[in-house]
């Protein structure tokens, strides 16, 4: 089975104190930690999974600069046979609609039996490109995977929906998942291991290569653009809850209801 | 990669091992967990596939107390043999989530609990610390540890021995934000590659700053630093070392009497690997009112805490009663009000215990340099535990 | 905005409350005389779950079909290339949930209606629309435009909205009855599984009532699990209450336990010890209920209750079971 997995290098900024630079559409990104985004890391180590158990090859594919070359190495030290990096000023700007075009284009002209993307990326969070990129290349999927079991063709996969329910659907191959986290255990990268791959090429292709225009990516390409960013106004500490216990509980009613704190 | 093309035991030298179980018979975990750490030796030794070993989770009982290694009559360090099985598992990604979360923090921030850089010095905003990439060569250099460094807790401890420094005329800096974990924890829990890359980020600022010596909190850093770390020039000294000689040389003295009952409790790493025995305790009997007495099983006999060797992260088999519990029930029934010790993972092992043993009214865990800081009249303030 | 379609979500015969949610959000930015119309695609047999919905929509069309009996995305969408021609409307609004991120992103690229996901609000300007949606762990709000099109799509983060007091209109019924026809055998519905009573796995659970050492008992977990029940979520606890065995080991959160990222963490007599907080302090939303007003956990907590949990968890359990009916 020849997998492909899609990969993205996100910043950590649950420790940080992010900062607005001055264009007002991104955040200050020098003092920020880059790893791989959380969910592509459960999807790397599900197409290894499979892998192991059924033969055949693993690709991975990140688009972004020079640096994504870490999560790469990285999936090949974990078990990933091919890398291929996406890179172009092009694509600067695209939303999860372009960057589903930019990997539609790459990916069309791959032997794939299987794709696997994360269900989402930490940073900017759409949740929308593995979808878009299902239906761009004409393939079934199925997004927020929990379980993959494989016979011959076709695939039983479990859906986590909201509530503790799960939904469990056939699909058939070629097709498409979106990971979700907690699909499985990902397995420890170690520092050897990726001195091991230092050397391993990987392949760059630019908007040329991949036969798309100037039109097709980026701002250009995309359905949506970022105007402003802002803080959300936050207090220090916890806000202490008053009143007599029924007004608490009231209170506190309707703040799980507002955080989704009740199912 | 060389350390990979011998077989483990032609490493060890396992071959050589007569199975008298002298190791065993001083394992401090012995008595609770299903290590049995001869055993491990012999199998590690004579087993075509080490592999058997990747689904025991007795592995990670190990405290890397290391009484075993001090025991061994022939001389060989059968807890180095826990060390490079652990090292398979990592190389095979095959390792317990909060192990992974532990390495993983290191390699992103510098510490194992993955907390923020930049708010490493947090703790000593308001000290006004030197950076020590900024002084002179040949002085004093604080190495401070990611436990110190992050936990409120222990920050109450880095924040004391600065106190006492500054009484004994000490001019001394640290790295600020620029430390990284020593990486001694790191090693012991499996990843050598990691160990070696925060030892090289470390000493990349060690060489810049030149210091004369380098003292630090944790005992595990000095051990680290002292014994690990290659290409050193500087001296490395415990705290308790350096704290003592300061007394000794007569720079500092405590007047502030602190009428307490206590008795010490030697941390693995400062006593039984590097002997630091008597430095502590003379600094602690140099502090007026303080009554000491010991612990029966103390020095090179000394039960460990089980805080080192990655238990931080993870609890193995966690099996009977907790041996910092042992410790608190002991030292109640010599009537002391308070365990002092002078290590950050040994102050947080023992005081969970006193907690889970239900007797905080009437024992406290203090570290040395809390206690000396009241020694100076300043009383430490323990954020943990507002 | 004139013209709004919120598509209804149901599971399981029951119509979910994100749909109020976008019907409550959609009443107010068409305003008066604008018109909200409710997509409901279902099986015949769930015609009666338009009760719920018709007083709350102008217009509803409903797409009867025994092929629409589950949310399928390859369904949905061949019933959508029917039914789009007769919905005249500026935005659709689709939940940002199992059922919509299935859905959404696949229509958007379908049909290249231009789309942004997991809005948390909608500021109709100047006759467009801009979308406010979150970015890096809730840490920064982005304010997002769309591209000129005459219909966009955006879905909505559940909660993000109230579900309550929604205007109450005259809705009219638009049946549409043809067969969605297509070959949609590339997936298939199987079934629904309710995740097994049990092997709880706390790191998968949106919700988390957590208790510490405060709970005193062993015999006092059950208040905890009620109010869990209630709401959905599941136990979990600190160390100490996992040694004492109150607990099993699985469910400690904490360096030496797991680390969470639920929705929401409510800790019950917790301190709030670095060890524990380290598993746990990435949660969405952490509500704190301690009778110290120095513990440590309210540095981290957003929320917090002074008082005593024996009062404070049966009070809230009562409240949540009150609005669950
Ligand atoms: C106005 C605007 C400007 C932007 N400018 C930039 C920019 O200059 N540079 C930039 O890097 N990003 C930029 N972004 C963000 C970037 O385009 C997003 O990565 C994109 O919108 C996809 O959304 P997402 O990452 O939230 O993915 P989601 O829809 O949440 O989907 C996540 C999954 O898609 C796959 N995926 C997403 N991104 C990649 C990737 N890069 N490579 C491989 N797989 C991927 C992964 O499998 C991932 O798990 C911009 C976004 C906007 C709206
Ligand atoms: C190596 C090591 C690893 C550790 N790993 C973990 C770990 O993974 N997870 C973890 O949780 N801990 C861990 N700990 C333990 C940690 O240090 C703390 O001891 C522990 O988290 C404290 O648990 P607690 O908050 O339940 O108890 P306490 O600290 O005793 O707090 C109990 C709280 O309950 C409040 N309270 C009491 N009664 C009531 C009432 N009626 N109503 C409301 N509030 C009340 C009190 O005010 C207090 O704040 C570890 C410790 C060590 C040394
Ligand atoms: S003490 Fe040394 S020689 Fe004796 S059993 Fe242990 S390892 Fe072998
Ligand atoms: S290092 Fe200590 S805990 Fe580990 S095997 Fe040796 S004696 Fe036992």
């Amino acid at each position: 089975m020849d997998i492909i997995v899609c990969i993205k290098r996100v910043p950590e900024t649950a420790e940080a104190d992010l900062v607005i630079d001055g264009t007002k559409k991104a955040i200050e990104t020098d003092d920020l930690v880059y790893s791989i985004n959380e969910w592509d890391n459960y999807a790397v180590e599900a197409a290894i999974q499979l892998k192991e158990a059924e033969g055949g090859t693993i690709t991975v594919i990140s688009v972004g600069p020079e640096e994504n070359n870490e999560v790469l190495r990285r999936a090949l030290a974990m078990g990933a046979d091919e890398a291929i990096r996406l890179t172009d000023p092009a694509f600067e700007g695209s939303d999860a609609y372009a960057m589903a075009k930019v990997l539609a284009a790459a990916i069309k002209d791959m032997p794939h039996d299987l794709i696997l993307t994360g269900v989402q990326a930490d940073d900017d969070g759409f949740g929308a490109t593995g979808v878009a990129l299902a239906q761009m290349l004409g393939l079934p999927y199925a997004a927020l995977v929990t379980d993959i079991k494989k016979e011959g063709d076709t695939l039983t996969v479990h859906r986590e929906l909201e509530g503790g329910l799960e939904e469990v659907d056939t699909l058939k191959l070629p097709a498409l998942l979106t990971i979700q986290t907690g699909i499985n255990e990902p397995r420890y990268v170690s520092i050897m291991g990726i001195r091991r791959v230092a050397k391993k090429e990987i392949a760059a292709k630019g908007a040329a290569d991949l036969g798309l225009s100037e039109n097709d990516v980026g701002l250009n390409g995309s359905m949506s653009q970022i105007e402003e960013l802002f803080f959300p106004p936050v207090g220090e500490g916890a806000e202490i809850i008053e009143g007599t216990m029924d007004e608490k509980a009231e209170t506190l009613v309707k703040i799980l209801k507002e955080r989704g704190g009740i199912a | 990669m060389e350390t990979m093309e011998q077989s483990l035991p032609e490493r060890l030298d396992l071959y050589t091992c007569i199975q008298c179980g002298k190791c065993t018979g001083g394992c401090p975990v012995s008595i609770k967990s299903p290590l049995n750490i001869r055993r491990v030796v012999r199998e590690s030794a004579v087993r075509e596939d080490l592999h058997v070993f990747f689904s025991r989770l007795e592995i990670w009982d190990c405290t890397t107390c290391s009484t075993c290694a001090i025991r061994c009559p022939r001389g060989l360090r059968p807890v180095d043999a826990i060390i490079g099985l652990r090292e398979m598992m990592v190389e095979e990604g095959r390792i317990e989530k909060t192990i992974i979360d532990a390495l993983d923090g290191a390699y992103k921030y510098g510490n194992p609990w993955g907390r923020a850089k930049n708010k490493r010095a947090e703790w000593a905003q308001d000290l006004e610390i030197a950076n020590a990439l900024e002084m002179d060569p040949g002085q004093i250099l604080y190495f401070v540890c990611c436990a110190a460094s992050y936990d409120p807790r222990v920050q109450s401890v880095a924040k004391s021995l600065a106190t006492v420094l500054r009484a004994g005329g000490v001019n001394f800096g640290i790295l600020g934000n620029k430390e990284v974990c020593c990486g001694s924890e790191i090693r012991r829990m499996g990843e050598v590659g990691l160990f070696e890359m925060l030892m090289e980020e470390n000493m990349k600022n060690f060489t810049k700053v030149n210091p004369q010596t380098i003292v630090t909190t944790s005992p595990h850093c000095m051990n680290a630093l002292k014994n690990e770390y290659e290409g050193l020039g500087a001296e490395v000294l415990h705290y308790s070392q350096f704290v003592w000689r300061l007394i000794e040389e007569e720079k500092l003295s405590f007047s502030t009497e602190v009428p307490m009952k206590v008795t010490y409790h030697d941390p693995c790493y400062l006593g039984k690997q590097n002997g630091v025995f008597d430095e502590p305790r003379n600094v602690l009997k140099s502090i007026p009112g303080i009554e000491f007495t010991e612990f029966g099983r103390c020095r090179e006999n000394s039960l460990c805490c089980e805080g080192g060797g990655g238990r931080m992260w993870m609890e193995g088999t966690n099996v009977g009663k907790r041996l910092s519990e042992i410790r608190v029930e002991d030292a109640l029934e010599m009537g002391v009000e308070a365990i002092v010790t002078a290590c950050p993972f040994c102050l947080l092992t023992l005081e969970d215990a006193v907690k889970t043993t239900g007797n905080e009214e009437k024992i406290k865990v203090i570290d040395l340099m809390e206690l000396a800081s009241m020694g100076l009249g300043v009383r430490p303030e323990v954020e943990g535990r507002r | 905005m004139e013209k709004i379609a919120v598509l209804v979500e149901h599971r399981q015969d029951e119509v979910r409350d994100i749909t109020f949610e976008m019907l409550g959000k959609a009443h107010q930015l068409v305003g008066e005389g604008g018109e909200v119309i409710a997509l409901f695609l279902g099986d015949p047999s769930q015609k009666g779950l338009l009760d719920a919905i018709t007083p709350h929509a102008h217009r509803v069309i409903a797409y009867l079909d025994t092929n629409l009996k589950n949310f399928e995305p390859l369904r949905y969408q061949a019933a959508f290339s029917q039914i789009f021609e007769n919905v005249d409307c500026q935005l659709i609004l689709m939940g940002q949930t199992a059922f919509g991120m299935d859905l959404a992103p696949a229509v958007a690229a379908k049909w290249e209606i231009p789309f942004t996901s997991d809005v948390v609000d909608i500021e109709a300007s100047d006759g467009d629309l801009m979308a406010i949606r979150q970015m890096y762990s809730g840490k920064v709000n982005a304010k997002v435009s769309l591209k000129a099109g005459d219909k966009r799509l955006l879905t909505v983060r559940a909660g993000a909205f109230p579900a309550e007091d929604i205007p109450t209109v005259s809705g009219e019924v638009q049946e549409i009855t043809g067969a969605v026809e297509g070959d949609f055998s590339a997936r298939t519905f199987v079934e629904y599984l309710e995740a097994a009573v049990g092997d709880v796995d706390i790191t998968q659970a949106d919700i988390i009532v957590s208790v510490g050492r405060g709970i005193k008992d062993a015999d006092n977990i059950p208040i905890a699990e009620e109010l869990a029940n209630a709401l959905g979520g599941v136990v979990a606890c600190s160390r100490p209450v996992a040694d004492k065995k109150w607990l099993p080991k699985e469910r400690q959160v904490g360096t030496s336990g797991k680390t969470v990222k639920p929705k929401v963490y409510i800790a019950l007599g917790i301190s709030g010890a670095f060890q524990h907080q380290a598993g746990m302090k990435n949660a969405g939303t952490i509500i704190a209920v301690n009778k110290d007003p120095k513990a440590p956990i309210f540095g981290i907590a957003h929320y917090g209750i002074v008082d005593d949990l024996f009062k404070v968890v049966p009070a809230l359990t009562e409240k949540v079971k009150g609005i669950k009916g």
